[in-house]
């Protein structure tokens, strides 16, 4: 299952007391049902704040973002969690994993939340952790993990609801390249076999030639 | 894997695992063990203060009723003491109803004299009487005090002098006095109100008072004096006035509720000064957790979900402090009372030990629900601050 974003002048500026920095300067994008797209661009680009407005995290100063033919100014705070939790999946290069929980319970969270029983979620993670070969550290919490370990079951639980978006900021910046080939190779295999719509965010050009697509993010604009 | 725990309510089952794992953090442990201390101190200090006044105020009540009448008809000047009589005794409930006048005068006895309440009463001693109660009024009751310093005993004669003369062709005043033997003598105990309260016949102190402040004592269990009182002042005719113990004792009792509301709101200070920590101690913990709390919001927790999950964490540290303190404020009134821990003088008070007496739905339901809502309102605040938090502003490193 997968879905169409689309965005339409995109502007967010934040503001720290005098300072005001313009990150968007009205960014439009459509990303078509099943396609893997990435956005590359040097650090403090935008690439974060924009992936936050496109995945109903933050709201844009200006600008619209429909995903699935959903106007996300439409939803006010509780339809937007219950929006996140139905539609979209995150993975991210820090906070990964909830530290007072165990690999399987991080991965049951979304499921949870969502409102399935205790056991329809169980058998989910531990399906997904057999999927990306962690079933034997699943009852292991994060900081007996690796940090490959750690993105894997980051990557499990974005995947726990079959999610129609995958969103993924930096996922392997904080991994060393071996791993992170290996990670973001799971990320691709697993949003390939579902079939998903996704965007990666990442400032390395190895990791963006693995997608479909390349768009560069500068100067608060987005480049095709 | 426990199913049962992963079948909780996202919000408890967040609270519940944030309790264990603040354990482990050395600053968010500190500041929630200084929490659930406070409030289980001004918890355990709130029930021991309540705990004593009513048993102090139980003790009062106890020795009000022992001394006076439970409920009182106050007679206008010519109004039928016996059809009032006869409206009093036919409600239910009522046990006796008895005629007394009560006045001022003297005893006189071997060249002394002093002055006295005269309470003439119809044949035997009322109930409220102290050690005396039911004993034939043949003469004179007298309190010990009295006795001693007058140096009577029973049998003796003592004169009762009345401040109302008699009027004689011969223009002279004539001090109307009636001569009686000692019936008996009763201990007065610390009572100063009884110290000069003889009880005599009540034809006498007809004779001697006429019929000033005539009245109607009535017996009856003391958890029908209110319904009571409020029939017979339907039914009783003008110029009768229905007076009960706590009407007698208005001031005194106002007083008692007076410094147990003060003692209260003192006390309940340490369980403000508590929930104040309580608050503290969950903005630490909302501090040290900010990047997991943008996560859950990732996953679709609503910022409502989040706010619960800190009340109910809260709801958990000031419920151990709750337990705690409530544990020992209890056990400490039971074993302060039933050992006796506390001394009184007894020359001094009515009792010679601090009495402790906690009422489950007067006193400690009070304490527990001002404790929960208080602490609870201070949980919600430190809640609302993590719900108004965004998983972007959360997440920002």
């Amino acid at each position: 299952m997968s879905v169409t974003v689309r965005a339409r002048g995109l502007r967010k500026t934040y503001r720290d007391g005098q300072l005001q920095v313009e990150v968007l300067k009205g960014v439009d994008l459509e990303l078509l049902s099943g396609e893997l797209v990435a956005i590359v661009g040097p650090s403090g680009s935008g690439k974060t704040t924009l992936l936050h407005l496109l995945g109903a995290l933050d709201r844009p100063d200006q600008g619209t973002v429909e995903i699935g033919g959903v106007d996300l100014r439409t939803l006010g705070g509780a339809q937007l969690a219950r929006f996140r939790n139905r539609t979209l999946g995150f993975v991210f290069q820090f906070h990964q994993l909830l530290p007072d929980f165990t690999a399987l319970e991080n991965v049951m969270i979304p499921g949870r939340i969502a409102g399935h029983s205790a056991r329809e979620v169980l058998d989910r993670a531990r399906a997904l952790l057999a999927e990306v070969g962690l079933e034997q550290r699943a009852e292991h919490f994060p900081s007996q993990l690796s940090g490959g370990e750690q993105q894997r079951v980051a990557i499990c639980r974005a995947l726990a609801l079959e999610p129609p978006l995958l969103l993924a900021d930096e996922p392997t910046g904080n991994l060393d390249p071996a791993t992170g080939r290996r990670a973001l190779d799971l990320l691709i295999e697993l949003q390939e076999r579902r079939g998903m719509t996704g965007l990666l965010a990442t400032h390395n050009p190895e990791v963006a030639n693995r997608c479909a697509k390349v768009w560069r993010l500068e100067d608060g604009l987005l480049l095709p | 894997m426990r199913l049962w725990f992963w079948n909780l309510p996202v919000p408890l089952l967040l609270a519940l695992r944030y309790a264990r794992s603040s354990r482990r953090e050395a600053s968010v442990r500190f500041l929630s063990a200084v929490t659930a201390g406070g409030i289980a101190l001004g918890v355990g200090a709130l029930i021991l203060a309540v705990a004593a006044l009513s048993g102090f105020q139980t003790t009062l009540l106890r020795e009000v009723l022992s001394r006076s009448p439970r409920l009182q008809v106050e007679l206008a000047p010519g109004l039928d003491r016996e059809v009032v009589r006869r409206i009093v005794t036919s409600q239910a409930s009522v046990r006796s109803a008895q005629i007394l006048l009560a006045g001022s005068g003297w005893i006189a006895h071997d060249g002394r004299i002093q002055a006295c309440e005269l309470l003439g009463v119809e044949s035997e001693v009322p109930a409220w009487f102290p050690g005396s109660a039911g004993q034939p009024v043949d003469g004179i009751v007298v309190p010990d005090i009295l006795a001693l310093r007058f140096g009577l005993e029973r049998g003796d004669t003592v004169r009762v002098i009345s401040p109302r003369p008699t009027l004689t062709p011969f223009t002279r005043q004539i001090p109307r006095t009636r001569s009686l033997p000692v019936a008996s003598i009763f201990g007065a105990g610390r009572s100063e109100e009884f110290d000069a309260r003889v009880a005599i016949p009540l034809e006498v102190a007809e004779a001697l008072l006429w019929g000033t402040d005539l009245r109607v004592d009535v017996d009856l269990p003391i958890d029908r004096v209110p319904a009571v009182a409020q029939k017979l002042r339907a039914v009783l005719p003008a110029g009768a006035e229905v007076v009960t113990y706590r009407e007698l004792n208005r001031a005194l009792f106002f007083a008692l509720r007076l410094e147990k509301v003060l003692m209260f709101v003192g006390v309940f200070l340490i369980v403000a000064v508590a929930s104040q920590a309580l608050v503290s101690s969950l903005a630490l913990l909302i501090a040290s957790k900010r990047g997991e709390l943008g996560i859950l919001g990732t996953m679709g927790l609503t910022p409502a979900e989040l706010r619960r999950t800190f009340i109910l964490l809260g709801g958990l540290l000031a419920g151990a402090g709750i337990a705690i303190g409530g544990t020992v404020g209890c056990v400490a009134a039971w074993v302060l009372d039933r050992y006796r821990l506390i001394a009184l003088p007894e020359a001094v008070y009515i009792v010679d030990f601090v009495p402790f007496r906690l009422r489950l739905g007067p006193d400690l339901l009070p304490i527990l629900l001002a404790t929960v809502v208080l602490t609870l309102l201070a949980a919600r605040t430190a809640g609302s601050g993590a719900s108004r938090l965004s998983p972007a502003q959360a997440m920002r490193r």
